[in-house]
């Protein structure tokens, strides 16, 4: 199977101006913006010390500089390009270098790959999602998507939704991402969800068997779309899952719930998740994704991101 | 004192009406450890989708094993699309629709019923026999009601079929399982499971000591689940003397693999006015009582367990249950979709139904 490409930042977080640390389960990688607002990956560990490059600078000239004893390393290759004390010698033996990883940026994401040899993802559609956050969650990633298929409520907010346990269509394979429509609620005074014949909201997700990354579609039941969010969970280390998220309002937003969607904190991934009721949270929509994972992965490969049809309907399948 | 028996009807043996198709081999009586309901998918049946009041000009949506269903009304006529009237179609067209992505669709006691399977195959005739609701609906709201189990729709009917379950999960509605004796009997054809539980000086329902005016501690009672297979529909009748006669329909529509939607139509006409009224209500309640083991229980059947279930007398009409699904559900997978006994037929005889209550 083909390394995965992991959205490790929002296109905001990296800059030129101060290093960022983030994780790929337990390696540690370290990105920021070269002279030409490139952004860049290398291990977050100096070659000489192993200190942590994230603690260093970003120069002038869009080299990474250890802030222990100021090596400084180019971003494309992860050579060695200057030592402070040696400024007469800069030619330096090809293994002085930090390891390097293949960095790939559209839809306003950072992507990194630590198999420096990938093939670049497919640039998705050039949309614009202003609402975007980062949440840290004490869950493991797989936990986290598991979550997202049982319970979308235990790790996702937006702003009067209330998820329910029924499904318009339940998790399937499609074009080789795993696809559901859950009903939903909004969070007024109504029956309990197990005695209401009617739900005025879907929630459907597009998810990546291999990364979790997954598109969440709010539809009302006149098919407008509400919210489109693009939801990226990576694997952090000691068991954290960061979760970097992206989202944009519908166009035509009827109603008063959903016009209050436009107040801010409409979406967010939650930092907490209920650990109370994670606990007996029943394994239903995750089991059969894990199914579908097996049978999926080593034989297809998937869309390159789950936004590439926003608006695509979902179909059914048994 | 508990006897049980469990027999075949006399038309079972006698399958003359379909003879084209020869009999696949039976699930053997060991089958009942394989047992898989999220994977049985039944198709050419009709599903109840909707009370009929549910429906007006704007869509609902409905869902059969996660293909949708969208509903509406075209000068008063109740239709059945799998395309929402406002999508941009981009998916595929479903086989289980015609030419213009319509389901077959009718309408009868009281219900929208849609065609899941081969549009051509739709029938009226494969209608379920539901005896004591009036042929063109028309029975008031408050005996209707719309809940959901959360479980796979085969669960929720096992669950039914064993009603030793509800003198524990539902002893504060109808009663313990005190009682001097109890018998229970099993009759099936190759489409539907009937079982008849009967006791004698049974602890009284609290449901209806209360709302029915009961004095006395015990009572008889007689009390029917009959499955329609193929439609997942339950006939629940019970008849409780001193006491109502309480016939229940108790559909359990796959929306998907492991929930379940019941267009619930409780015929309470002839009950007395407070009974009337409370006792459909009662649903409410015992539906989550129902869910708080079959939501557990459910997710532990998607596989193949090597752990064998363990079995009592008690589970005589499940383990059939079990077997008859999973007969049926292999002779589709052979591409025999034929039905071999008639579910249309009335059952008033059947369910034991005293018809003087209940005439049309």
């Amino acid at each position: 199977m083909a390394s995965p490409w992991w959205k490790v930042a929002r296109s905001e977080e990296v800059t030129s101006a101060k290093p960022l640390a983030v994780d790929v389960g337990d390696q540690p990688v370290v990105l920021w913006r070269d002279a030409q607002g490139i952004a860049r990956a290398l291990e977050d560990r100096c070659p000489h010390r192993r200190a942590p490059l994230s603690r260093g600078c970003v120069r002038d000239n869009g080299w990474l500089q250890c802030g222990y004893h100021g090596w400084s390393y180019d971003g494309e290759s992860g050579r060695l390009k200057e030592i402070p004390n040696m400024k007469d010698e800069q030619r330096f033996p090809p293994v002085y270098k930090a390891i390097a990883y293949a960095v790939a940026e559209s839809g306003g994401f950072v992507s990194v790959n630590l198999d420096k040899a990938s093939a670049p993802p497919a640039p998705v559609l050039d949309e614009t999602f202003p609402l975007n956050g980062t949440a840290h969650v004490s869950l493991s990633q797989g936990e986290w998507v598991d979550t997202l298929f049982d319970d979308p409520g235990l790790v996702l907010d937006i702003r009067g939704v209330q998820f329910t346990p029924y499904l318009m269509s339940e998790l399937r394979e499609e074009n080789g991402l795993l696809v559901m429509e859950r009903f939903c609620q909004w969070g007024k005074l109504h029956l309990p969800s197990y005695a209401t014949a009617e739900f005025p909201i879907t929630l459907i997700t597009r998810t990546r068997p291999d990364t979790g990354e997954t598109q969440a579609v709010l539809r009302d039941d006149s098919f407008r779309t509400l919210l489109t969010a693009q939801i990226a969970p990576v694997a952090a280390a000691r068991g954290v899952t960061q979760v970097r998220w992206r989202a944009r309002l519908g166009e035509e937003l009827k109603g008063r719930h959903a016009l209050a969607l436009r107040l801010k904190g409409s979406f967010a991934v939650r930092e907490n998740v209920d650990a109370a009721a994670l606990r007996v949270l029943i394994r239903s929509a995750s089991h059969r994704a894990q199914q579908l994972r097996e049978a999926i992965l080593p034989a297809t490969p998937v869309s390159s991101d789950p936004s590439v049809s926003p608006d695509s309907s979902v179909s059914a399948a048994a | 004192m508990l006897e049980v028996a469990d027999r075949p009807f006399a038309s079972d043996t006698d399958h003359t009406e379909t003879t084209a198709a020869p009999r696949a081999p039976r699930p053997s009586l060991n089958a009942v450890n394989n047992w898989v309901p999220h994977d049985i998918v039944m198709r050419d049946s009709w599903f109840p989708l909707a009370h009929d009041h549910a429906i007006g000009k704007k869509p609902v949506r409905r869902a059969v094993y996660s293909h949708p269903f969208y509903i509406w009304r075209e000068n008063g006529k109740a239709v059945a699309s799998e395309f929402h009237p406002q999508e941009i179609v981009t998916r595929e067209k479903s086989p289980y629709t015609d030419a213009h992505g319509r389901y077959p669709v009718i309408e009868h006691y009281g219900l929208i019923w849609g065609w899941f399977g081969r549009p051509e195959a739709a029938d009226p005739a494969h209608l379920p026999s539901l005896p004591f609701l009036p042929p063109n609906g028309g029975l008031p709201k408050h005996m209707t009601a719309t809940i959901r189990f959360d479980c796979s729709a085969p669960i929720s009917l096992e669950n039914l079929i064993d009603l030793t379950h509800a003198d524990f999960l539902h002893a504060d509605v109808v009663g313990d399982e005190k009682s001097d004796s109890e018998d229970v009997e099993v009759f099936y054809d190759s489409e539907t499971i009937t079982m008849v539980r009967t006791l004698v000086n049974k602890s009284v329902a609290p449901i209806m000591k209360f709302f029915s005016g009961i004095r006395q501690p015990t009572q008889n009672v007689r009390q029917v689940i009959r499955i329609y297979l193929r439609s997942h529909c339950a006939i629940a009748y019970g008849r409780f003397s001193p006491g109502d006669d309480v016939p229940l329909f108790h559909p359990c529509t796959p929306e998907s693999r492991d929930r379940t939607r019941m267009e619930m139509v409780m015929n309470t006409s002839n009950a007395g006015l407070m009974f009337r009224h409370v006792m459909p209500k009662a649903g409410y309640k015992v539906s989550r009582q129902d869910s708080s083991m079959t939501n557990p229980q459910s997710p532990r059947y998607m596989d193949i367990d090597p752990r064998k279930d363990l079995h009592s007398r008690f589970d005589q009409a499940g383990q059939r249950y079990r077997l008859l699904m999973m007969e049926l559900a292999q002779r589709q997978a052979e591409g025999d979709f034929a039905y071999r006994d008639n579910v249309s037929a009335d059952c008033s005889d059947i369910i034991g139904l005293r018809k003087e209550l209940f005439r049309f």
